[in-house]
């Protein structure tokens, strides 16, 4: 078959040429419809449900019981902390004022004036009344 | 559309309003009554399952006929596959079917302009069946194939060409 002049949009509508069964539409909606699968509200068995709920209780308790303890032994720690460091500076005989002085450099001794802030005669009271001040200035040479 | 009861009713009313306009689109790219028939029903398996899912952020219309366009295509692409063939293979297969299908009256116009759309890329058979024969804006085509209104004028325009090159020989 030539068609020599072929201009689509001229030529009358060519259709597809496709039929369908009889009552194909009517037996396709029925088909579907029967197939659809039967959406049944989920059975969830009351003993699962419940528990659920008393493991959830029951994890909450045991949270709020918690706190308190956590709470009084964490203050405890660190009373207990803050003492012993105290007792263990104050009584521990191996270190001496030596061996802070050793520890100590300018800079430290500079950080500690501007943070003691001292006066003058609160320097010389401690001058005066210190008697290891003639050693100290004897190590610092 | 949770209650499954409004689901069901919601999706009866797509079926009745959609069954017609979506077989042709089917029929159009698949060409065989059975094969259309197949994934017709596949495709309204898709639409029940997804019908929750709906959001709204594209038009119902263009959903339905992204799904169906999508489930053709996989469907010519795995059977091909079945057959040991190339998909464009396997189309020119089911052209040369139709002079023998119970299902296809056309006359040798008919069965001439389907052997010149097959001879089409995937792209332009798509737009020029959904233009030419389902009557489709190309706004709507945009819609479902996610090409520009501009990209598909151009395809269109390609493909009528090629049509009437086609139709002009012997």
């Amino acid at each position: 078959m030539i068609m020599n002049d072929f201009n689509l949009d001229k030529e009358p509508k060519i259709g597809t040429g496709f039929k369908t069964p009889k009552g194909y539409f009517d037996d396709f909606q029925l088909k579907i419809m029967q197939h659809l699968p039967v959406q049944e509200p989920k059975v969830i068995p009351l003993f699962a449900r419940r528990s659920t709920w008393m493991l959830s209780a029951v994890a909450v308790l045991v949270l709020a019981l918690m706190i308190p303890v956590y709470t009084i032994f964490y203050k405890t720690n660190e009373e207990i902390d803050a003492v012993s460091m105290e007792n263990y500076l104050a009584y521990q005989s191996n270190i001496s004022q030596y061996d802070l002085i050793n520890l100590l450099d300018s800079e430290d001794i500079q950080s500690l004036d501007v943070d003691l802030a001292l006066e003058d005669n609160t320097i010389e009271d401690i001058l005066t009344t210190n008697n290891n001040l003639e050693n100290y200035i004897y190590e610092s040479e | 559309m949770l209650d499954p009861k409004t689901q069901n009713v919601a999706f009866e009313r797509l079926l009745a309003d959609f069954k017609r306009p979506l077989y042709s689109h089917i029929r159009n790219i698949v060409l065989n009554h059975d094969d259309a028939d197949d994934v017709l029903q596949n495709t309204f398996a898709k639409v029940y399952q997804n019908l929750k899912n709906f959001k709204g952020d594209s038009k119902l219309f263009s959903w339905m006929y992204r799904i169906a366009t999508n489930e053709s295509i996989t469907f010519i692409n795995a059977k091909a596959k079945r057959n040991g063939q190339t998909s464009e293979a396997f189309q020119q297969k089911q052209v040369e079917n139709l002079r023998a299908d119970d299902y296809f009256d056309g006359d040798a116009v008919h069965l001439k302009l389907q052997k010149a759309i097959v001879e089409l890329p995937e792209k332009q058979q798509l737009v020029f069946k959904m233009k030419y024969f389902q009557e489709m804006k190309y706004e709507e085509i945009s819609e479902i194939l996610g090409t520009s209104v501009g990209g598909l004028k151009a395809s269109y325009f390609h493909a009528v060409k090629k049509i009437e090159d086609f139709m002009k020989r012997d």
